[in-house]
């Protein structure tokens, strides 16, 4: 038995992968980049209320900014495009409005390379919007958003080749001005201030070096501290390092109150070889006293020594980080395959690491699940128990009295119950039984009373059965419906079968013939059903719930996909994917179990 | 059993004996019925109106003018049905004379009826040969009658449009009319039979013409799937080998989605409309049929009559789609009208949620969807409830008429 169920893994793996295509085919109607579509291209569907920032932090998130399947990237020559949007970045939309009157000249070499550069950016009806002195206004605005867009997406491929035209043009300023305003559009985050709020040693080396950079350029605004203050410091700041909970670390920190005079004993403290602990307290404190440690970014009519300024902080971020930059030639040829996002994708989807909520609390993914799955699953066991434990027994007496008064009525009532879509149920009891048209038995919204949380176990079970009772029976009508109608069929098949003659001729009691002969090899194909009646369940209960106000897998799947989460959204498609299979793996293994007439080696393919 | 008779005439005399089911196909005329009259039940384009100075005839003129196509599909239907009735009559009784079958004579006849309908279609998009609508957008009103003293609007039964709207008459109950004083339009002196919805629109008629959308999203989203399936299953049944396993595959990966969150992502991420809606369902559930058929051609492909045509040198497209698919069609048409059944569902609880019809349009999933955040009107809820459960039940009805009407083991204990 377990070679094959062994065997039945393995077998999912293909079919994991094809779920994994799928999804990755969802992922690509997931709505465009905002400015884009703000730029006037239908660039995704349905719309974005998302903003800028959060766009961006979900885009890196999911790894958007890279090509599909192949990244080529690794191997291309960023030097001429990165000349080209280094100067776009440099002007102001009116220069670039003047820039689309000469382009649309294209005289010398220098703007048929921007215009190659242009083109290769696919703006939409760029060629028309060339030739055309009325929209040259409107196309400046999408170069723009174009080039941003490019610097974006190229992310650390086009560093080397940024920072070599930032030695370069020693003397021209705009070239430099646009170069560092790709560099940080292209790299997030160069320099790390602080430790994650699960530190570790492999962090330190970023973090030193950032402050060292800092402290080097900074040094001399500080002056020394005499040893009282030093000492005095030192006992504020050793029972610090035991706190390991980041938030009553930063209430502490307040408290201890700090001030920028205290810098050097920090630093010290941060680059001289201490223990993990006091780096990270040391860090975050420094963070806290310094916003912005060192500027990365210069406006376009930034003057030159602020552009050498930033310009030095981008040769020492890129120096110490060079390894990153110029990764070896096996590397290379690794990441064309890996870094792709479907390679990124399935990776989170096979880890089970689905990252973070695009919504603006940001949760872990996982964490909405888990709270979901906590609601939904015990809703969904009690009306799998109660489909079972209903429409068997009515299956059973239907083909038992088949052809009486009895069995046209079940039957009949069944039927109707088949055609009732579950939502019209659950609306007719929610105006019937609890809005008050005419009852007002049952609460109209949620799981719980108020105050729930308060109540005994006995009041808190009877409290949960009260809201619980409707979504139940909605959840389970429609299939309990199939089910008695299908084991009836079942039944009667059985009852015409030559050994429930040959019982009967025994003189075996009616009971023992309906319940021993007959209905145990009746329950048969009921057990495959239920593999199919989940995914129906998992689907029918995004209406129920979201109809009941339960704050189950169905709402969220509701919610996730109404407000565009897609993090989220994937991570549930996939769950449910994969819940699926294996529920269909255990109605097979049930099956084999349940009948001795079928063996392991002949199920096969299932 | 006659000796000429086919198959499907064994089917249908099966189906027949099925009192049920061959009631449930006569039900299913009257709900065609409304789909197809609609303007003759419900319009607020007067048939006849007189503005002092000249005769008007706008629910004529607004019958081959309409924006959505789905509209505009079943106006040209009902400009049709005068045509076909008569010639189908007569036609009836010659094919009877020759002995035809009852549910054959049905089946080509609904076939006429369909291509005459699509024929108008095409001939009326040319825009020079409708007659144009220059009263869409008029409100017939009632001081214009007034000032001419006896002329009035001549209406159908009831004189409300879909997406007619009337702050005067929000949410009010069944058998609701205007006071005399309130009286503006020409229409306003009818009762709401069903009521009003939140922004004074009939709510009979909403649902009228919602038959209309329920109707196409149940028939042109399975016959999409059921095209697909047939096709995919039957090429993976006839070819087999790494096409099958590949096929089989994709089956198996697509089924495991729960269908009807599928639906709704891909719905609400393409942008809902009842044209995706249509289109998304058909693209999702073609694997169950897919499998249906490949199982019934892998059945067939061993029969002799296969070997014969192969013997006769035939290529395989014509065996596939000649010989071998109209054997294993069965399956695949008993699940059509479960499928029907659970596209109208389907579509109904989309736009329930939100992500259906787009607003002023009328659907009853849209009703229902007001319902559910007024519960206190109960007549938003129970009507369309009604209307999808009686569709719903029908279509399940002619289902299980045809499966029971195909099984041939039932068929041996009659």
């Amino acid at each position: 038995m377990w070679t094959y169920v062994i065997r039945r893994i393995v077998a999912m793996i293909p079919t994991l992968f094809g779920v994994t295509v799928v999804s990755f085919c969802i992922m690509q109607l997931a709505p465009g980049d905002p400015l884009m579509i703000q730029a006037g291209s239908a660039g995704g569907a349905g719309e974005s209320t998302q903003t800028r920032e959060a766009f961006l932090v979900q885009k890196r998130d999911l790894k958007l900014d890279k090509p599909l399947v192949i990244n080529l990237n690794y191997y291309r020559d960023f030097a001429s495009p990165m000349k080209s949007a280094a100067y776009f970045e440099a002007r102001s939309i009116d220069q670039v409005r003047e820039d689309v009157a000469v382009l649309a000249k294209a005289a010398d070499a220098e703007s048929i390379a921007r215009l190659a550069f242009l083109r290769s950016l696919k703006i939409p009806d760029f060629d028309s919007s060339l030739t055309n002195p009325d929209k040259h206004g409107a196309l400046a605005r999408k170069i723009q958003t174009w080039v941003q867009i490019f610097c974006e997406d190229t992310g650390a491929h086009g560093v080397p080749a940024t920072i070599a035209l930032l030695d370069a043009t020693e003397g021209d300023l705009h070239q430099k001005i646009g170069a560092i305003r790709c560099l940080s559009r292209m790299v997030v985050a160069p320099f790390v201030f602080t430790y994650s709020s699960h530190p570790s040693e492999a962090e330190t080396p970023k973090v030193v070096s950032a402050w060292k950079e800092w402290w080097r350029k900074n040094e001399k605004k500080f002056p020394p501290l005499d040893e009282d203050r030093r000492q005095a410091l030192e006992r504020k700041f050793t029972p610090l390092t035991t706190e390991l909970d980041r938030s009553t670390l930063f209430t502490r920190l307040e408290e201890a109150g700090f001030d920028r005079e205290d810098m050097p004993f920090l630093a010290g403290k941060l680059l001289s070889s201490g223990s993990l602990p006091e780096r990270f307290v040391a860090a975050v404190t420094m963070k806290l006293l310094v916003a912005q440690p060192l500027r990365m970014d210069v406006p376009i009519d930034a003057r030159p020594e602020a552009v050498a300024d930033v310009a030095e902080n981008w040769k020492v971020h890129y120096e110490s980080n060079s390894t990153e930059y110029h990764p070896s030639g096996l590397t290379r040829a690794v990441r064309v395959l890996t870094d792709t996002q479907y390679a990124h994708m399935v990776v989170r989807l096979a880890t089970f690491n689905f990252g973070r909520s695009a919504l603006t609390t940001r949760e872990p993914v996982s964490e909405r699940i888990w709270a979901a799955v906590k609601v939904s699953a015990p809703l969904m066991l009690l009306s799998q128990a109660l489909i079972y434990l209903i429409a068997v027994p009515l299956g059973v007496v239907c083909a038992v009295r088949r052809g009486r008064p009895a069995d046209y009525a079940i039957s009949l009532v069944l039927f109707m119950l088949y055609s009732m879509p579950s939502f019209i149920v659950g609306m007719l009891c929610l105006m019937a039984l609890c809005y008050g048209k005419p009852f007002k038995w049952f609460p109209m919204l949620g799981l719980h009373s108020e105050g729930a949380a308060g109540m005994t176990w006995g009041t808190w079970l009877v409290d949960y059965g009260w809201h619980s009772i409707l979504p139940v029976i909605c959840l389970a009508l429609f299939n309990l419906a199939g089910l008695a109608m299908y084991s009836r069929s079942s039944m009667l098949d059985v009852l015409g079968q030559d050994y429930i003659r040959t019982a009967r001729a025994k003189g075996v009691r009616e009971f023992h013939v309906i319940f021993k002969h007959a209905l145990r090899n009746g329950l048969i194909p009921i057990i495959t059903l239920f593999s199919s009646f989940l995914p129906a369940m998992l689907g029918g209960s995004v209406l129920v719930e979201y109809l009941f106000g339960i704050p189950g897998m169905g709402r969220l799947s509701f919610y996730s996909i109404e407000q565009k989460d897609f993090p989220t959204l994937m991570a549930l498609i996939y769950i449910d994917a994969i819940v699926v299979m294996l529920s269909i793996l255990l109605s097979d293994l049930l099956y084999v179990v349940v009948d001795p007439r079928i063996s392991f080696s002949a199920t096969g393919e299932g | 059993m006659g000796k000429d008779e086919t198959y499907w005439d064994i089917v249908w005399k099966q189906f027949r004996n099925n009192r049920f089911a061959y009631g449930a196909v006569w039900s299913l005329a009257p709900i065609v019925a409304l789909a197809v009259f609609a303007p003759l039940i419900c319009s607020n384009q007067p048939l006849v109106f007189s503005d002092g100075t000249q005769r008007l005839f706008p629910w004529f003129r607004a019958l081959f003018n309409q924006e959505q196509a789905v509209d505009y599909l079943f106006n040209m239907a009902l400009v049709g049905f005068p045509v076909w009735l008569p010639a189908v009559l007569w036609q009836n009784r010659r094919w009877a004379k020759r002995g035809m079958s009852g549910g054959r004579r049905l089946w080509f006849a609904s076939l006429q009826y369909v291509a005459l309908t699509l024929t108008l279609c095409a001939l009326f998009s040319i825009s020079a040969l409708r007659p144009q609508n220059l009263h869409a957008s008029r409100t017939f009103t009632e001081e214009e009658v007034a000032s001419q003293g006896s002329s009035r609007g001549t209406y159908v039964p009831v004189p409300f449009g879909p997406t007619e709207q009337d702050l005067g008459t929000v949410f009010k109950g069944p058998m609701f009319r205007k006071p005399e004083s309130e009286w503006r339009k020409s229409n306003d002196g009818f009762p709401h039979l069903l009521g009003t919805d939140n922004a004074g629109r009939d709510i009979l008629t909403r649902i009228v013409y919602g038959t209309r959308i329920s109707i196409t999203v149940g028939l042109v989203s399975v016959g999409i799937y059921l095209s697909i399936g047939c096709i995919v299953g039957a090429l993976a049944g006839y070819f087999g080998g790494r096409l099958d396993l590949l096929i089989s595959r994709v089956i198996e990966v697509v089924l495991l989605f729960p269908s009807f969150f599928l639906i709704l992502t891909l719905v609400a991420l393409i942008g809902p409309s009842i044209y995706i809606i249509m289109i998304v369902i058909g693209i999702t559930g073609w694997p169950s049929i897919a499998r249906l058929i490949r199982g019934e051609v892998l059945k067939q492909r061993s029969a002799d009559y296969v070997s014969a045509a192969r013997a006769l040198g035939f290529g395989h497209t014509r065996i596939i789609f000649r010989h071998i698919l109209p054997n294993s069609l069965s399956p695949a048409l008993v699940a059509a009208p479960f499928g029907i059944a659970n596209a109208i569902t389907t579509e109904a609880s989309l736009s329930l949620l939100g992500f259906g019809v787009r607003p002023p349009a009328p659907s009853w999933g849209s009703v229902l969807r007001l319902a559910s955040e007024n519960y206190q009107y109960w007549w938003l809820l129970v009507f369309p409830a009604i209307g999808i459960f009686f569709t719903v039940t029908i279509f399940n009805l002619i289902g299980s008429g045809l499966r029971d009407a195909m099984d041939p083991r039932l068929r041996s204990m009659r």
